[in-house]
């Protein structure tokens, strides 16, 4: 299940993580981020395995995409956002 | 048509680049303003030669913002350095786009000059000029009018050592020279995509290693509650809708590059040109021509002025260009205003015959 959101300001930052992800063996879609965790309006995201999560940061920091934020999607639909 | 006017625009382009445009045209919506599948297909467009670009110029993608012509990307990068009243200096041999930008700018220019083909002098004389309280340096990496190439990594050495920021105008010589913007230390390094890169007219790059000012406002698809531009490259220089059919095109183009042999490439054109150069000189021909040159020649006819010249080649069939090659500075430092001079320039595409159907038009015209 794909519950774990890395928002991004641009899509081109979100294409760059996402190849730098697959390339690094972990699945994950490029989307338009939900309104709840985009508050700036406008935003994408990478979605992927809760698992995943740590693993994803620490790859999209040396791949030099940096995070506007990290969310949990919970069961109800509703996000829970990370600390850096 | 033998054209040899591809310092102004490459017409012939590798097969691949009329079909990606096409498919662009008929298959993307707009990038980052949607989530459905067209508007993801151009994102992927864009990203796709974005990553390219990064690839071939030793960038990162976000590093790689796409313009209308280098003309935009030098707009962008000399607005984003100069004030009024700044001093700049730059080579005696830049086209308007940097001129005519400069004084737009209000700034006070400092040309420099050299013997057209000694890239020993150029770096001489830069280092000489560029004093401490310089806001820019701005030099070409190949000369428009006159094929030279200049010590762009060493102008930039001593750039970097006086700490003053370095603009490349890599025109002529993107697709064809290793383009370095790292290695040159160049702030930023602007470019057409449709020269030597052999992409379609209305592509051009600025690849930015420094944090650039807008020149355009508006919408980005990103951050869209904020009024003020974006900070991240590329969304910062790239508001409104992109050429996305024209940067489709210029990603076929830069696939086709990377798959050719870049050291045969330049053996290629260099050859073309000495066989230009020796047969024009054999017949009396005024040419300019020496030492790191790539296939750009100046020239002039005796008897014949060049706009008169021009035309009779084109009723010959041949296709080149009169007059300024809008560098009026490069003439100045060359000595050859107001006339200007005409010049053939070859692309990677050119075939010995063309430089053979033009040597014999040359001879038709000077009987």
């Amino acid at each position: 299940m794909y519950d774990f959101y890395i928002t991004l300001r641009s899509v081109t930052m979100g294409q760059k993580g996402r190849d730098a992800l697959n390339r690094a063996g972990l699945s994950c879609r490029l989307l338009r981020a939900p309104r709840e965790i985009a508050p700036e309006g406008c935003a994408y995201a990478l979605s992927l395995r809760r698992r995943d999560g740590d693993r994803a940061r620490t790859i999209l920091d040396q791949s030099g995409v940096r995070a506007a934020g990290c969310f949990l999607r919970r069961q109800d639909g509703s996000y829970v956002r990370l600390e850096p | 048509m033998i054209y040899l006017d591809n310092a102004a625009t490459s017409l012939r382009k590798p097969p691949q680049v009329y079909g990606a445009v096409q498919e662009a045209l008929a298959r993307c919506a707009n990038p980052g303003r949607g989530g459905h599948a067209a508007a993801a297909r151009a994102e992927e467009t864009v990203y796709r030669t974005r990553s390219l670009a990064a690839d071939y110029f030793g960038l990162e993608p976000e590093q790689v913002c796409f313009t209308a012509n280098a003309t935009e990307g030098l707009n962008i990068a000399l607005g984003s350095l100069v004030r009024p009243g700044d001093r700049v200096v730059l080579s005696g041999l830049e086209h308007n786009a940097v001129t005519r930008t400069l004084i737009g700018l209000g700034a006070e220019l400092f040309p420099v000059s050299a013997p057209i083909f000694d890239k020993e002098k150029w770096a001489e004389a830069f280092a000489e000029a560029l004093k401490p309280g310089t806001a820019a340096c701005v030099c070409l990496h190949a000369s428009n009018v006159f094929g030279a190439v200049l010590p762009v990594e060493r102008i930039g050495e001593i750039c970097a050592e006086r700490m003053i920021p370095f603009v490349v105008d890599a025109s002529q010589s993107a697709g064809l020279l290793p383009v370095l913007p790292k290695q040159w230390r160049a702030a930023y390094t602007a470019m057409p995509g449709h020269k030597g890169l052999l992409g379609p007219q209305g592509t051009g790059l600025l690849l930015c290693l420094d944090q650039p000012l807008p020149l355009r406002f508006g919408g980005t698809g990103s951050s869209s509650l904020d009024q003020q531009m974006p900070q991240d490259l590329p969304d910062r220089l790239e508001a409104g809708t992109l050429n996305v059919p024209g940067i489709s095109g210029l990603g076929a183009s830069l696939r086709w590059l990377r798959q050719q042999d870049g050291t045969s490439m330049l053996r290629k054109e260099r050859k073309l040109l000495e066989t230009a150069v020796r047969r024009l000189r054999s017949m009396g021909v005024r040419i300019w021509d020496g030492p790191n040159q790539i296939g750009v020649l100046s020239f002039r006819l005796p008897k014949l002025d060049v706009e008169t010249a021009a035309a009779l080649y084109a009723k010959a069939g041949v296709a080149l260009r009169a007059g300024l090659h809008c560098a009026p500075f490069a003439h100045r430092t060359a000595g050859t205003l107001p006339e200007g001079t005409l010049r053939m320039s070859l692309s990677v595409l050119t075939e010995q015959k063309e430089i053979e159907g033009f040597l014999t038009a040359t001879k038709g015209l000077l009987k």
